[in-house]
């Protein structure tokens, strides 16, 4: 199965190093158009904004792995945000203790993708499109469309706004899920559990893995993954509303697919939805940059994703061209 | 009766429904919001006809609020060109047919799954709008509304179209070919394609054929308002998807009946009503939609659970 050649001609050609040229090609060209782009004061600012949607495409990273998808992670964010406001306001927790509550919800609602997905057997896209519905509706419902939490203390928000050692408060949180999800995926056996079934969960149940509760897992890790980005959020904006989130499935989907991640699963690593992740933080600043109205960033987001998910298919299409000239040529009548 | 087991257990919960409408709240049952209630509901029907098709195909759409915006626009500003109504709503089912033959190549064409292909599409198309025109609403000259003619006639007319559109796809997808090759490549498309039928080409058409419903049902929402509002058709989509989940569409693929569709987006529509006479905040419309789009699969899961063990 591993082809991969080693030598310094393949690392050349893989899919993280023209991913990392792109990057580094777009952030000189946003340099040249916009004065203040390549500013540290900027990339700091990229950063902070790239957090919450790296940490949901960090999440995705395994659950396309396993070949399932979760779009129910942006509005998950939302509902968290929205319920993480109430416990520190409403109900009167300190605010360690309402964002630990937070990710017990977090885990809660993966746990109910996960139960759907794994017990009845239930397509993800479909019960993750139920839950998108749900958990935004739930946030909806729970401010009646109109309550924000505001006025959280300075020591919270200094995780989303203040710098921590140099660098923004909230990169160390990011840093550390990060170097755990990369551990889990590349470096234990469920990593590689997760992508055998992937590439064929009917195959990795009679080789005596427990394919369920591998599936469970990821997508209950994704739920208090996005339970962290809605407390992060929060601590960024200085405020919880309804719409936190919304929209952010796309973005976290769009980079694990441009970091090379199959989305027929099997295929992918977390390095290339970091490097992802990076080049669409840099797009969007870099357009607002380059005064671009905001809308084409969004714009952009939704055609960088088809062109992705199309080279990423482009072998396979070539392969099976040839194999088509290839019966073509060599036809002989059929006689059944 | 049992073929029809799924549909009827939700044509009984849409009776439950009514029953109590008629008890707590019989104001339901006024001629004048009753007709506007079924006026509004007709474009999303003609939706949900094509999302079934989509399901059925197993296969999915979730760009049609996008596509819906685009044709609904676009044939605002025909129309507020002075172009005559017929050739308008034509320009609106070809722009949609185009967006749907878009997602229909990229899906059969390219072999991408349709999932990712279709929200690419819909936020493509929406922010495409949203920079080009900025939110504006488009006004209307007189006699687009209703078509010109009085409002009874106007709604009558859309509901009509709606039903007799229905009741032609529910038999062709019994009767004609073309129908039940959608059934054959969503229940297996190797057996299809080796039974002769062509799943990609099959495919392609579904996606296509869909974005013409959503451009006809653009214009169906156009006529009633003197105004295109750019916005119109977000979470349209959820709508008709959880309108063929809950009338049995199988999102396995090849099972589901259009029948069931139409009763299922009836028990849906009554929702939002029913929340207000029963005075429950409509706050809550959202969530009670994602709320029964996974009953319906739940329920549909547990039968499949005791069908398989």
């Amino acid at each position: 199965m591993n082809t991969e050649k080693h030598g310094f001609k393949a690392a050349l050609f893989r899919h993280e190093t023209v991913l990392l040229f792109v990057v580094v090609l777009e952030w000189f060209y946003f340099n040249s158009v916009g004065p203040r782009f390549g500013s540290v004061d900027n990339s700091f600012d990229i950063m902070r904004h790239s957090v919450e949607i790296g940490l949901l495409a960090l999440a995705m990273t395994p659950i396309i792995l396993t070949g399932g998808i979760d779009l129910s992670v942006g509005s998950l964010l939302g509902l968290c945000a929205i319920l993480f406001g109430k416990f520190w306001r409403d109900v009167g927790m300190p605010i360690p203790l309402a964002a630990a509550c937070t990710i017990g919800v977090g885990a809660l609602a993966g746990g109910l993708n996960a139960s759907l997905i794994t017990w009845l057997r239930l397509p993800p896209l479909i019960v993750t499109l139920g839950t998108f519905s749900l958990f935004r509706g739930l946030a909806e419902a729970i401010t009646r469309g109109v309550d924000t939490f505001t006025n959280f203390p300075a020591s919270f928000l200094f995780l989303g706004q203040e710098r921590w050692l140099g660098i923004p408060a909230q990169a160390p949180a990011f840093i550390v899920v990060a170097i755990g999800i990369w551990l889990l995926v590349h470096r234990t056996t469920f990593g590689r559990s997760f992508r055998a079934i992937g590439f064929a969960p009917e195959g990795t149940r009679y080789a005596g893995i427990p394919v369920e509760r591998r599936l469970a897992l990821v997508y209950v890790l994704a739920g208090m993954i996005a339970a962290i980005a809605a407390v992060i959020y929060t601590a960024r904006l200085g405020q919880a509303k309804a719409d936190a989130g919304m929209g952010y499935e796309l973005f976290a989907i769009t980079a694990v697919v441009l970091g090379g991640t199959s989305i027929f699963g099997g295929v992918g690593t977390v390095q290339g939805t970091l490097l992802g992740v990076a080049a669409i933080a840099i797009l969007n600043n870099g357009l607002v940059h380059a005064r671009q109205p905001r809308e084409v960033a969004g714009m952009l987001t939704g055609v960088l994703l088809i062109l992705a998910l199309a080279s990423s298919i482009l072998p396979k299409i070539l392969a099976t061209w040839r194999a088509r000239r290839q019966t073509s040529l060599n036809k002989t009548p059929v006689t059944t | 009766m049992k073929r029809h087991f799924r549909e009827l257990s939700v044509a009984a919960a849409l009776l439950l429904v009514l029953l109590a409408l008629a008890v707590l709240a019989p104001a339901f049952y006024q001629p004048q919001p009753l007709l506007s209630l079924l006026t509004r509901e007709a474009p999303t029907l003609v939706v949900a006809c094509g999302m079934a098709l989509v399901i059925i195909c197993r296969q999915i759409d979730i760009s049609v609020g996008s596509q819906f915006a685009v044709c609904s626009v676009a044939a605002g500003l025909l129309a507020a060109n002075g172009w005559p109504l017929p050739l308008v709503s034509l320009a609106s089912v070809v722009f949609g047919l185009i967006m749907g033959a878009f997602n229909g190549w990229l899906v059969a064409g390219l072999r991408l799954p349709s999932i990712v292909v279709t929200l690419a599409t819909m936020v493509t198309w929406r922010e495409a709008l949203r920079w080009l025109r900025q939110g504006q609403f488009v006004n209307l000259p007189d006699g687009t509304q209703w078509l010109g003619l009085s409002q009874l006639a106007g709604q009558c007319m859309l509901i009509v179209t709606a039903v007799v559109l229905l009741v032609a796809l529910a038999l062709a997808t019994k009767h004609l070919a073309a129908g039940r090759f959608v059934y054959a490549v969503g229940t297996d498309a190797e057996a299809a394609r080796l039974a002769g039928i062509r799943p990609q080409l099959t495919t392609f058409s579904v996606f296509a054929f869909m974005g013409a419903l959503v451009g006809l049902a653009a214009m169906m929402n156009v006529v009633q308002s003197p105004q295109v509002d750019p916005k119109s058709g977000s979470g349209l989509e959820l709508k008709v998807i959880a309108a063929a989940v809950v009338g049995g569409v199988a999102v396995s693929g090849g099972r589901g009946k259009l029948w069931g569709v139409f009763v299922g987006l009836l028990l849906l529509a009554c929702i939002s009503p029913a929340l207000t006479h029963l005075r429950i905040e409509a706050y809550w419309e959202k969530a009670i939609q994602g709320a029964i789009i996974l009953l319906a699969v739940v329920a549909d899961g547990v039968r499949n659970r005791k069908e398989t063990v």
